[in-house]
């Protein structure tokens, strides 16, 4: 954004009228929750906060495929989401910029200058053979990179699933030791905040929502000034709650389906056709906190399920260890971490929850019934029983007797 | 089993408690693998109605079993004529408290006399307890998994900790109680199995008593 320029007048630069702005504020203002009396308030803050100056930022990278930058870059001409992005000076970014010498020049004058920055992580953090799992080309890794700043942040966006928590980086056997961004810095004493965007990818209106959440926040218009209120909003997960407040079968368009009763059991049927809920075909959307039926994705076209899948529930945590099967009612129980069943039970294969219970409650009832039938053996029970009730009568007696009572 | 049992064991109210209980769990049963495993397509609308239905039943029954055994009174023995509130008899009682050992020797086969006992068994006492903890518990991981209720403080507490406890990292921990909540399925049905077995293997008599409230 030139500086030289008003906001609008950069927007229309971009191809995105007045009245586009807006109604992006409008879309925001509902996912932040808000009505729509706060949009004038939020266009100016918006406004405000591109003219005033921008906060730095860097996006840094670890165990990843890149799905979370390219979910964020998805837009088919400038959109406006891009735009509030650029409220963040985008000084580094280790995917989707040459880099070289003057790339990490870059870097480093943004952790060791003096403007408060925000720091974008995407992907696991890679803590497996030291670190060394990640190399980068000066002979650094992602650890050294993750340090160096991570302490001098403002705070760090753990940008999808992998930052959150290890993603299905993380999944068995996971041989890169990959982890969360809190978890890590929990580990190395490290107390700057993180705000998880949880998702298998994170989409750009979460981003953007929590972007615009700090500049709505913030006392003096910058958006590093409202950082620590959206810290401070966060949920037992480090969340921001209302991103993250209700399940995707909360608000799914195929639930009148679901209260109706109508199902899809099979691809291809005439259910399907019909739109019908895919519940038994093992969606997750019961039990994953996300906004996709609101939020959508690839400039608010779909997502998953109103594109005919089921959800797979990629924001839970560990999701593709808790998840798999994904087609799946139930994940595989019983995990051998370690020896030479390793891997097996979770991976191609495993137990299924129904099988376990079936076969226990076999096994009780095999041994009942040879217990019945030592019963009879004993002449305990049937005709011939000889249950010997005086002599325990007489144990009684003594018993009570000992004790000062009476029979 | 020695003693008799009569009409003053029980009372018509727990005839029907446990008639609303066998058939619940007959209903919730199947409707639950249904559920769980939907085999053959067109009826999960109709097996999650039954659930649902069926499991208020069931809760509100228990209640009332509950509320039974604090103001009905029952013979404290087997062919006793001896009357006290119903509860009673779910405890250790004076004349039986130090048969629960014999007894677990007993049917291990270690023992041959078999111990005299109150209405209950020591470990009948015990295994009539863990039956009111397991519809607690199914009941906790059901609403735990539902999605009106899932949000309530309360049943996220349970799911943090099961997430942490068996999520593989902790999280929400909606899928480790929903195998929490079918496996408690099973233990129920292991109980009933036993409990069946129990009740039966000396005579119906205990079953005509409970079933129709008819004398021995």
């Amino acid at each position: 954004m030139g500086s030289d320029m008003t906001f609008y007048e950069t927007l229309s630069e971009r191809g995105v009228s007045r009245r586009d702005f807006l109604k992006f504020c409008g879309s925001t203002a509902a996912v932040l929750g808000l009505s729509s009396t706060f949009v004038p308030a939020l266009a100016s803050k918006i406004a405000g906060a591109a003219e005033s100056g921008l906060t730095p930022a860097i996006w840094l990278t670890g165990g990843k495929c890149t799905g979370c930058l390219e979910s964020t870059l998805q837009a088919r001409y400038p959109n406006v989401a891009d735009i509030v992005l650029d409220l963040l000076t985008l000084n580094y970014s280790a995917a989707s910029m040459a880099t070289g010498e003057y790339a990490l020049e870059a870097k480093k004058k943004v952790y060791q200058g003096d403007k408060p920055f925000i720091m974008i992580y995407e992907g696991s953090v890679m803590t497996g053979l030291g670190g060394n799992t990640m190399i980068n080309a000066d002979g650094t890794n992602s650890l050294n990179d993750l340090e160096s700043a991570a302490p001098y942040a403002a705070a760090i966006i753990a940008m999808g699933q992998c930052a959150v928590d290890g993603g299905w980086v993380r999944a068995f056997p996971n041989p890169a030791g990959a982890t969360g961004m809190t978890e890590y810095l929990r580990s190395r004493n490290i107390d700057t905040p993180v705000v998880n965007l949880a998702g298998c990818p994170a989409s750009p209106e979460e981003l953007t929502a929590v972007v615009v959440q700090a500049l709505l926040l913030g006392t003096d218009g910058t958006l590093e000034s409202g950082i620590d209120a959206v810290v401070d909003d966060l949920d037992s997960l480090g969340r921001p709650k209302y991103l993250y407040n209700a399940t995707i079968h909360d608000s799914c368009p195929r639930r009148g389906h679901f209260e109706n009763g109508e199902f899809v059991y099979r691809y291809g049927s005439e259910e399907e056709a019909k739109n019908f809920c895919v519940y038994p075909m093992g969606c997750k959307g019961p039990q994953t906190y996300r906004r996709c039926p609101m939020i959508r994705w690839n400039d608010s076209q779909s997502w998953c399920v109103e594109s005919g899948g089921i959800c797979i529930g990629c924001s839970t945590w560990n999701w593709v260890d808790n998840n798999a099967p994904f087609a799946g009612r139930h994940r595989r129980v019983g995990a051998a971490r370690s020896g030479p069943l390793a891997g097996w039970p979770l991976h191609g294969g495993g137990l299924h929850p129904i099988a376990t219970g079936a076969a226990l409650t076999g096994v009780v009832g095999a041994a009942l019934v040879a217990h019945g039938l030592g019963m009879k053996a004993a002449k305990r029970v049937g005709k011939n029983a000889t249950l010997k009730t005086e002599e325990m009568k007489e144990y009684d007696r003594k018993r009570l007797k000992k004790q000062g009572g009476a029979v | 089993m020695p003693g008799k049992l009569t009409k003053k064991s029980t009372h018509p109210l727990f005839v029907f408690t446990h008639w609303t209980n066998a058939v619940a769990m007959l209903f919730l049963t199947i409707s639950g693998l249904y559920i769980a495993f939907p085999i053959v397509g067109g009826l999960m609308g109709v097996a999650r109605g039954t659930h649902f239905f069926w499991m208020f039943v069931l809760l509100i029954n228990i209640l009332i079993r509950i509320i039974g055994m604090f103001t009905i009174k029952t013979a404290c023995e087997q062919g006793g004529e001896g009357y006290d509130w119903d509860y009673k008899n779910w405890f250790p009682q004076k004349t039986n408290k130090h048969q629960m050992w014999p007894m677990i020797k007993y049917y291990l086969f270690f023992k041959k006399e078999y111990p005299i006992t109150g209405k209950y068994a020591g470990l009948q006492k015990l295994a009539y307890w863990l039956s009111i903890i397991l519809t607690f518990a199914v009941a906790y991981t059901g609403f735990a998994i539902w999605g009106p209720t899932q949000d309530w403080w309360i049943f996220r507490i349970g799911n943090e900790i099961v997430g942490s406890l068996f999520g593989f990292g902790g999280g929400d921990g909606l899928m480790p109680m929903r195998i929490l909540h079918h496996w408690v399925m099973w233990f129920i049905l292991i109980f009933t199995m036993i409990h069946g077995y129990l009740a039966t293997i000396y005579g119906l008599k205990a079953s005509k008593l409970i079933f129709m409230y008819k004398d021995d």
